[in-house]
């Protein structure tokens, strides 16, 4: 199959490319010049509300030229707003949006392949199955296994000597999550610093809109600790710790990194391990700090999703529930909400 | 082990270590890789070592004289400093294959177990509980028989084959050792896979392990059957990876199936024995599954399920998927046997015999009371079985026995 040639149309649709920062360098734009060009900054200002509204980037412009400085104009303001969430959000509808235009039937294999290649992917027309393409599985893996669901198993594909054979559809999936992730790495960037004045008003705008969108969204931990509400898994290491039996270490953290995420503390947590047997006072509250993240390193550990304890043996017993959620704390949440309502 | 059986112990560690003969050979890019060891007198795990050269680590290992020795699966930039801080850049894929995680023919039958609380005894797989006290804590004597060793070799060979028929990997780019001990390790060194992280590393052991095939899953088959609204009579599988695996291994099990076979899996199905040739012929190669009398799709799954069990490679899931996981150095010395851990070709795995290739002590002799050891091969002699005997044993054969505290030297 012949590569396509990535057309300034492209690059408005996939202002992501690696391609499409040269067409702006080739516009000479500076941060400067990005924010007094008002109608470009009006249009990455729209792009940005827009993802934090519906997860859309708006209409285009017609100017394809203005379309991809805007691009590069969203960027800055987003890194402006220093908000995780909003780089997040963002992400995700420059993903989403580029997602829908790779499925249109418009889309030509030729333009799908040469995308791919964008991200150095290993992709080919895949006859030999029937289908549209064949991928190294390396490529395949690193989007797909962070996809929920059986039908992206690996264990699900047409595998071959190395190559995973996938349809049109599913390919243009796996770039979303590619694209998500190249968004996402522009925008980790600690604080750009003295940025125009306007950039810090429309920012400061930004903030204001997010966070009510975001107030509707999180979704607060109970204040107390609700057992009737544990997921399964952790009601049978509990009862297998409660026994003094021997816990993995992975189910040691599982049940520890659980308690401490749903708002028990780390005293407590150390307490409960205290009335088993086989307990080592020292070890046990050097872990649990650990996990609390009191030691050492200052991230507070979150215990595995359920494809993980289902890897180790961990997951047991799964109810209804767990079917429809994919992390021990998102069934917490949900069975808690479920008691509530009666 | 009394103090003269480990200074013995340590002395043949020691010669070991500093005889050139036995140069450790070097990973890929030493330079990036964390390197550590168990010190072998006072059992102190010496880690965040970094070597420029690999030939500095080999002073290292002939002064110090570890009991054991380690190098990470991972690349980093700084491979010394602190874990948070070391600059992780990627990993080998590493599997590990131990008779200590696999159900293995012999029953681990040659292992003891004592309870620390009752000082109840007994033979075979270590129970959760003792039967006596209920405590849960023992010590344990473990042994390596060739049965254990078969076991895990059989699924290497189910590994080896899924890295080269499934996922590609050429003969030259799957290593494979022999752990020391009772197992096999598998590592995967190339530039494809090392930046993987954790997922896409446990979605390489679900692979492996068979966890998730969707045509035997039951929550996939209602969800399937909830959208067509009945439940699902298809029993399609195509003809690559996972599906492939199922229906040739169905074939080649109803091929050679006897009745009690089929009962032993809980299938009591005459039909499927009947018409057998018609079965294997209509359904497997031809994929009409729904067109057998008498054969349902309950029957089938019942057999996939078996068939998923029996092509499935037992590895150790922790392993495959850390990517800071420390891992034996090839070359080094097993400190609970006095083996080697050992490099051969992929394709030696049925022929490579680690009582002879893995053995590091070649000369000598030593006077020993074995208070109690199996039978047991060594350098292609026959040993054993010993029981309260003093006598004098080929080095390797006595080291071995030291270290699995079956025997004491005798000055
Ligand atoms: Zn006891
Ligand atoms: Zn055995």
């Amino acid at each position: 199959m012949e590569l396509a040639v990535i057309s300034i149309e492209d690059y408005a649709k996939y202002p992501f490319l690696k391609g499409a920062s040269t067409q702006i360098k080739e516009l000479d734009l500076t941060i400067q010049n990005l924010v007094e060009d008002r109608f470009v900054l009006e249009r990455a200002q729209k792009r940005v509300e827009c993802a934090i509204l519906d997860l859309t980037i708006g209409q285009m412009d017609v100017d394809r030229r203005k379309e991809i400085s805007s691009f590069a104009a969203s960027l800055i303001l987003v890194i402006g707003t220093k908000k995780p969430w909003i780089k997040k959000r963002y992400a995700l509808a420059v993903a989403k949006t580029a997602y829908s235009h790779l499925l249109s039937p418009q889309t030509t294999k030729a333009k799908i392949q040469s995308i791919a290649k964008d991200f150095d992917w290993d992709i080919s027309e895949g006859k030999e199955a029937y289908k549209d393409f064949k991928i190294g599985f390396s490529f395949y893996l690193k989007n797909a296994a962070h996809m929920h669901g059986n039908e992206w198993k690996l264990v699900n594909q047409i595998i071959d000597k190395g190559l995973v054979y996938l349809n049109k559809d599913k390919v243009a999936r796996l770039l979303q999550e590619e694209i998500k992730n190249r968004v996402e790495k522009r925008l980790d960037v600690p604080e750009l610093k003295n940025l125009p004045e306007d950039i810090n008003i429309i920012a400061f705008k930004l903030n204001a809109l997010a966070q009510d969108i975001m107030g509707q969204e999180t979704e607060e931990m109970p204040k107390t600790v609700v057992q009737a509400a544990f997921p399964p898994c952790i009601n049978a290491l509990y009862a297998e710790a409660a026994a003094a039996h021997h816990l993995s270490h992975i189910g040691r953290f599982t049940l520890t990194s659980f308690l401490l995420n749903i708002g028990m503390s780390p005293e407590a947590v150390n307490e409960m391990y205290k009335t088993f047997s086989d307990y080592n006072e020292r070890l046990t509250r050097y872990q649990i700090e650990h996990i609390a993240g009191e030691r050492g390193s200052a991230t507070q550990y979150k215990p595995p999703q359920c494809s993980v304890l289902q890897t180790h043996g961990v997951c047991k017993n799964r109810d209804e529930l767990c079917r429809r959620i994919y992390h021990p704390l998102g069934y917490y949440l949900r069975k808690q909400r479920m008691q509530n309502s009666g | 082990m009394g103090l003269d059986s480990r200074e013995y112990v340590y002395q043949r560690f020691s010669e070991f270590y500093k005889d050139p003969a036995n140069a450790v050979p070097a990973p890929p890019l030493p330079h990036k890789r964390e390197f550590g060891y168990l010190t072998f007198k006072e059992k102190f795990m010496v880690r965040h070592r970094r070597f420029e050269q690999i030939a500095n680590f080999r002073t290292v290992l002939a002064d110090t004289v570890p009991s054991d020795v380690y190098h990470s699966c991972a690349y980093y930039e700084n491979p010394d400093f602190d874990m948070d801080k070391k600059g992780w850049i990627g990993s080998d894929v590493v599997f590990d294959i131990d008779a200590d995680h696999i159900p293995t023919s012999c029953n681990k039958i040659h292992d003891e177990f004592r309870c620390v609380k009752c000082g109840f005894e007994g033979r075979g797989l270590t129970p959760e509980e003792c039967p006596c006290c209920g405590g849960t804590k023992f010590e344990t004597k473990i042994w390596a028989c060739d049965l254990c060793i078969a076991s895990a070799r059989d699924e290497v060979a189910k590994l080896l084959d899924m890295l080269e028929k499934d996922f590609g990997f050429s003969q030259d780019e799957v290593r494979v050792f022999f752990s020391g001990h009772r197992g096999y390790h598998v590592h995967i060194e190339s530039e494809v896979v090392r930046s993987l992280d954790a997922m896409a590393r446990k979605e390489i052991v679900d692979y492996v392990t068979g966890l998730g095939v969707a045509v035997l899953e039951k929550e996939d088959r209602e969800q399937g059957a909830r959208r067509k609204k009945k439940l699902s009579k298809k029993f399609n599988l195509h003809n690559y990876g996972w599906n492939r695996r199922l229906k040739v291994g169905m074939q080649t099990f109803l091929e050679n199936a006897s009745p009690e076979d089929l009962k032993e899996v809980g299938l009591r199905n005459k039909a499927l024995l009947e018409s057998k040739d018609t079965i294997i012929k209509r359904a497997i190669t031809e994929g009409k599954w729904e067109s057998i009398q008498g054969v349902s799709v309950q029957t089938w799954l019942k057999l996939a399920e078996h068939i998923r069990e029996v092509q499935a490679a037992k590895i150790d899931t922790v392993v495959t998927t850390d990517i800071h996981r420390l891992i034996r150095m090839n070359g080094t010395l097993h400190g609970k046997t006095g083996l080697k851990k050992v490099e051969f070709k992929p394709k030696e795995l049925q022929t490579f015999d680690p009582f002879t290739g893995a053995v590091a002590f070649k000369k000598g002799k030593v006077k020993v009371l074995v208070s109690d050891a199996p039978e047991f091969r060594m350098s292609g002699e026959t040993l054993g079985p010993y029981k309260n005997q003093t006598l004098e044993l080929p080095v390797a054969a006595a080291v071995l026995l030291i270290c699995k505290r079956r025997a004491e030297v005798v000055p």
